[in-house]
């Protein structure tokens, strides 16, 4: 065993140790504090050597890996499990534990009022979801990716899930297990058609042309779900009835950041499948400006996040279809660090105010220094304003998608860049400057140091990440180099004007009334378009052929089974009759009998 | 080294598990922190013992498997039913003796069970067999015999029906003796069919296992218990008629043909019939064994059954006796029928995808009552089983064999934990819970890894029985012709229709409001119900998890069972019937052939 090797073991099994341990040892998980404190130091044993397996891979690209058999059939081996060490694996595993470690110790403050059972039970999930995104992460073949794909799905589910008395959560919960689920199978087929075909679940075989559209067509599927591109975008919105600690680590940093990965980790057979990759590029685009239209007219400032989580990812899909897996990849870090940011500051005024809606805040810039110049920070940073990290990243995007199909998807994202900077300015304007709306807005206050130093620790990358783009291009084994041309400052003077503009709009003092487009866009929004036909397809379409189904299999299928054994009852009581019970009756059966058989024992023998 | 340290070398995972398990239990109870400590200790002995690297690095035994443990198979059968007929003695009133008692003798056969894993897998013959001649006058033996087919389906049965039996302790106040009773002679019946070889005893322990079953739900159910075990009784004995028939004509034939008469399956596999012939006969045997998995449209006593049964019971129906269905067509109108399972194959899987796995997965979405629900989950599970079948590849016919297995250990969890609301609150309607996450926390929690294992969620055990079966599909294009990628993906749907129903369940049951006022009170998971559902919880993940235990004794048997099954299908079927010579040795060796492979 290598070193490398070593430290993604350690990686791996930290947590998964931790969320055992807090599983079996019942007191301990009641206990509440021990259980935080469990997975907050498996946490930082796995970014250590995290950061340890990065370090390695700057002066190695022999991607090394460490495989055992799972499961067998006859003498051949089905599915291996193992961990792959390469620059893609090691990159993304620094994300994922960085972000983790960070949203647990702001975990430690704001769930700090709940119940000492749940708030264990919240760590021994988080320690249960860091083993199950870095067994996605490390994978070495598809399934092994694929499972990780499922578990992270499943401590999701459990998560969303958490205020399971409320009831839009539990329906929420259950909406995003279906939704990924439903695009699972996407994953799913695609890994029996990849098996039918090379008997085996690498990313690096060489397909047919339509084997390998089929493969990428089909996994692109499980990414829109996991993802949440148009129009499988519903559950991300929904999944915001979790608790904001968890929305910024499972809904904005990494596990919805899996399907883009998922692209990433198999670009050989993507890069196989143009046509898959128009598909990708055309669906990203729609969806970064469809969830920026949205994001626009939301109040509620976790929704207006997630849209905005929509709109990013759609950038990297959109870098992706276009080639460029640097920009997605990139991009999918630089937006980790910023949104955790963003959703961990949104969850530290949350917790000041009591409130989702960014209309009960106002002016927290003066009581919540830390807070609003993290969120700040991190609203320029997704504006993409020169200087900070999502600047370099949305760039290389941009730059990747330049010319592109007669520049359409290009246009889109120029626009959803000013819209982006337009929504966050009127985010950071009504919530963070003005006056207060409310006593409790008027009497919020720094949060304490579990949650304000996480924010304080994520403020670095968000400023410094952009410019080790070309370390980041080095491990993965690519070139980067950044030059101002006229598309960063395109799309950065539109961001500034986004700002701008939203400074007149929402800058001044509270506004009545929307302007008109905005007034319009959240008209159609309104109609829940998207959802109501999921709506009516599960509710008037699946669940009427399954009651139909029902119905058949009770008196159809049972029934005639039934009528079975009604006939040969109503058989039995015709022929009842005959057994009368009077002897004559019965002489008289007798002789007919006699006679009978005479008649046969003469004619009969003639044969 | 010293013996003794090097024993301790050995043992030290399993005395790590038991110190840890001795410190888990919150409550003070020694019994209880001894009961758990056993028990992980056992868990870890298990995993280490049974490693596949483990096993195969002792020493190979000179003697063979019959030589090593004689009658080891007729212990398996006659501890219950000889232990069942000496209960008819044991005092009535006495419920705690009359309880013990038949744990105690169950426990005897969990133990004798211990002894399988010792017996070395010889490659494509039956492990350990006992044969002696029982009704001479017409040919009829007591021949029973072991495989990779029957291994695991038998230790399930030796783990499960104490399981069972220990769960109902709590809910069945009335006839205990008739009930401990029913349940020694059914787990006899259920491994004496799984090892029978010979026709006429096969029959027998097949029909046998009906009657304490038909006692179990007509004495024991609920509400509409008598019609339910009437229809289970006709329905099953309907397809036993048409067994019987053929059993008849095939044993008729070989007497016509050799001058002797033979019920065993050895001897009855010699016989070559013309493929008309084959199919009247393949359909009389697939038919019992299909009612019995249940597959559509003979499948509607299930959902009867299992309402109307109490716990016990339809843990027992659900884990064990549908196996037998798959269990006997595999060995029986497979075995005997090669050309005509081979024909139909194909069109059976259309079935087995079509009518179980979707069919049953839609019916089961819009259930109310929770049993119910879960038999149509069966339907719909059982389905996979059966395509894994048909697929008949090694992937897949180990799969469907595990598969057996993870639907015995997750939908008797699942019985057993209906039947826990059932008995506190008499009803089973969803529409009557909610919340109960609140009151039932580890109810809920367990709930809740069962509903995953059901799902296939990785990890658990559904996943890789599911993940084998469809992998085996995929590549069956011989097997199940230009349909067969189609029926994989079919597959595929039903286990998002899986997620659909079950998470159903778990939102309705267990989130949301408490506002069932009825529900406020309910307390948690019993002792005897946490001791009963901790052995399933662990194999969940132990077969999850180490799917190689599980696998690896199935490959001896099942890649030279399905080497030999394509060289009989090679040869083309007959004009008229003939029977093959005998073979020197006692036993059969199969012809080693060239292997078909899946493609």
């Amino acid at each position: 065993m290598t070193r490398p090797v070593m430290y993604a073991l350690v990686a791996l099994w930290t947590p998964a140790i931790a969320a055992l341990a807090l599983a079996a040892l019942v007191p301990l998980r009641k206990k509440g504090w021990p259980a935080a404190a469990v997975a907050i130091f498996s946490s930082l044993v796995s970014l250590g050597s995290a950061i340890a397996l990065f370090m390695d891979r700057l002066h190695d690209e022999v991607p090394q890996q460490l495989v055992a058999p799972w499961i067998h059939a006859g003498s051949t081996v089905v599915a291996e499990v193992g961990v792959r060490v390469d620059g893609i694996s090691a990159s993304m595993l620094v994300v994922v534990t960085l972000v983790a470690t960070c949203v647990q110790v702001f975990s430690v403050g704001y769930m700090h009022d709940e119940p000492p059972a749940a708030y264990g039970r919240y760590f021994t999930l988080h320690a249960l979801f860091l083993f199950s995104m870095n067994t996605l992460v490390i994978a070495p073949n598809i399934l092994q990716l694929f499972a990780g794909w499922e578990l992270v799905g499943v401590t999701s589910y459990l998560l969303i899930g958490f205020y399971f008395k409320k009831p839009s959560a539990a329906r929420a919960a259950v909406k995003a297990f279906w939704v990924t689920k439903f695009a699972d199978m996407g994953l799913l087929f695609g890994l029996l058609v990849l098996f039918a075909a090379t008997g085996n679940f690498g990313w690096d075989a060489k397909l047919s042309h339509g084997v390998a559209t089929a493969v990428t067509l089909l996994f692109f599927l499980a990414v829109v779900g996991k993802s949440a591109q148009f129009p499988l975008h519903v559950w991300l919105p929904d999944a915001m009835e979790g608790p904001t600690p968890v929305s910024a680590l499972l809904h904005a940093a990494t596990m919805v950041a899996a399907g883009v990965f998922l692209v990433v980790r198999t670009n050989p057979l993507f890069a196989q499948a143009p046509a898959t990759r128009m598909v990708m590029l055309g669906l990203g685009a729609a969806t970064a400006l469809f969830a920026a239209l949205l994001a626009l007219v939301q109040t509620d400032i976790k929704k207006t996040l997630a849209y905005s989580t929509c709109s990013q990812l759609g950038y990297m899909v959109a870098a992706l279809g276009a080639g460029s897996m640097l920009g997605g990849f990139f991009h999918l870090t630089t937006h980790a660090f910023f949104k955790a940011l963003l959703f961990l500051a949104a969850g530290s005024a949350i917790h000041a105010v009591h409130s989702n809606e960014i209309t009960d805040m106002g002016g927290l810039a003066k009581k919540m220094p830390i807070t609003a110049s993290a969120f700040i920070v991190g609203s320029l940073a997704l504006a993409g304003v020169p200087g900070l990290s999502g600047f370099f990243s949305k760039d290389l995007v941009l730059e990747a998608v330049e010319g592109q199909l007669s520049n359409v998807p290009y246009a889109a994202l120029m626009l959803t860049a000013f819209l982006t900077a337009f929504y966050m300015g009127k985010v950071v304007f009504v919530a963070f400057f003005g006056k207060p709306s409310n006593e409790k807005a008027a009497h919020a206050h720094e949060s304490g140091l579990s949650m304000s130093g996480p924010l304080m620790v994520l403020m670095v990358p968000t400023v410094v990440a952009g410019y080790f783009g070309a370390t980041f291009a080095h491990v993965q084994g690519e070139h980067y180099h950044f030059h101002f041309g006229t598309g960063p400052a395109v799309a950065s003077s539109l961001g500034l004007a986004g700002i701008v503009l939203a400074y007149f709009v929402y800058g001044r003092g509270p506004r009545t009334e929307q302007p008109a487009a905005v007034a319009l866009v959240d008209r159609i929004a309104k109609t829940r378009l998207v959802n109501r036909v999921y709506e009516y397809g599960f509710h008037n379409v699946t669940l009427v052929v399954a009651s139909g189904l029902a119905f058949v299999d009770r008196y159809v299928v049972d029934g005639l089974i039934n009528l079975l054994g009604y006939g040969a009852i109503e058989a039995g009581r015709k022929a009842r009759p005959i057994q009368s019970g009077f002897a004559p009756d019965y002489v008289l059966a007798v002789v007919l009998g006699v006679v009978g058989l005479a008649v046969w024992a003469v004619f009969g023998s003639w044969r | 080294m010293n013996p003794a340290l090097l024993t301790f070398q050995k043992l030290w995972p399993a005395l790590a598990a038991g110190t840890v398990g001795a410190f888990v239990p919150r409550r003070s109870s020694r019994v209880e922190r001894l009961g758990i400590a056993l028990a992980a200790a056992a868990c870890v002995l298990f995993v280490t013992m049974l490693w596949p690297d483990a096993v195969a690095t002792e020493p190979a035994s000179t003697l063979s498997n019959a030589e090593r443990f004689p009658h080891l198979l007729s212990w398996l059968v006659f501890i219950p039913i000889v232990g069942g007929a000496l209960m008819l003695f044991a005092p009535r009133q006495a419920t705690k003796t009359v309880q013990w008692l038949t744990l105690g003798i169950m426990g005897a056969e969990l133990v004798a069970t211990l002894f399988l894993f010792k017996l070395t897998p010889t490659e494509g013959k039956y492990w350990i067999e006992e044969s002696t001649p029982w009704i001479e006058t017409f040919g009829i033996r007591y021949h029973i015999a072991l495989d990779g087919f029957s291994y695991w389906l038998i230790v399930l049965t030796s783990v499960l029906t104490p399981i069972a039996t220990y769960v109902s302790f709590g809910s069945i106040k009335t006839r205990l003796k008739d009930f401990c009773i029913a349940f020694l002679f059914l787990q006899g019946a259920m491994v004496g069919s799984l090892v029978a070889l010979d026709l006429f005893l096969f029959y027998v322990m097949w029909e046998l296992m009906l009657v304490p079953m038909y006692i179990l739900i007509g004495v024991f159910g609920s509400t509409d218990r008598v019609r339910a075990a009437i229809k289970f009784f006709l329905f099953t004995m309907a397809g036993s008629m048409l067994m019987l028939a053929a059993i008849l004509f095939v044993v008729l034939k070989y007497k016509a043909l050799t001058g002797e008469m033979s019920w065993d399956l050895n001897d009855l596999q010699r016989l070559n019939f013309p493929l008309t012939t084959q199919r009247w006969l393949f359909w009389g045997f697939a038919i019992a064994f299909l009612i019995k998995v249940p597959m559509f449209p003979v499948h509607t006593w299930l959902p009867d059954a299992h309402t109307n049964a109490p716990t016990g019971g339809s843990i027992i129906l659900a884990a064990v006796m549908l196996k037998l269905g798959c269990y006997g067509y595999i060995r029986f109108a497979m075995g005997l029928f090669p050309h005509a399972a081979h024909v139909y194959g194909a069109t059976l899987a259309g079935v087995a995808v079509v009518g179980g796995i979707l069919y049953g997965a839609l019916c089961a979405m819009k259930q109310n009552d929770v049993k119910r629900l879960v038999a149509y989950s069966s339907v719909s599970h059982l389905g996979y089983v059966m395509l894994g079948i048909f697929s008949r590849n090694p992937a897949s016919m180990e799969g469907a064999v595990l598969q057996m297995v993870n639907h015995g250990i997750s939908t008797g969890a699942l019985f057993l934990l209906v039947g826990v609301v059932y008995d506190r609150r008499h009803t089973r309607d969803l529409a009557e819970f909610g919340g109960l996450a609140k009151v039932m926390p580890w109810y809920a929690a367990v709930f809740l890894v069962v509903t995953f294992s059901s799902i296939g969620l990785p990890g658990t055990n559904g996943f890789v029985g599911e993940w084998l079966i469809m992998s085996g599909a995929v590549l069956s294009k011989g097997t199940l012709g230009q349909w067969g990628r189609s029926q994989a993906m079919g597959a595929a749907l039903g286990v998002i229709l899986g997620a659909v129903y079950m998470l159903t369940v778990a939102q309705k049951m267990f989130f949301g409001p408490l506002d069932n006022p009825k529900n406020r009170k309910l307390p948690d998971l019993t002792r005897r119900e946490g001791i009963a559902l901790a052995p399933l919880v662990v194999l969940i993940f132990v077969i999850g998890l180490f799917p190689r235990i599980f696998t690896e004794p199935m490959h001896v048997t099942i890649e030279p069972w399905i080497r030999d099954f394509n060289a009989r299908v090679e040869v083309p079927p007959v004009e008229l019937a003939t029977v093959a010579p005998k073979p020197a040795a006692p036993t059969p060796t199969p012809v080693p052939a060239p292997a078909q492979g899946g493609e």
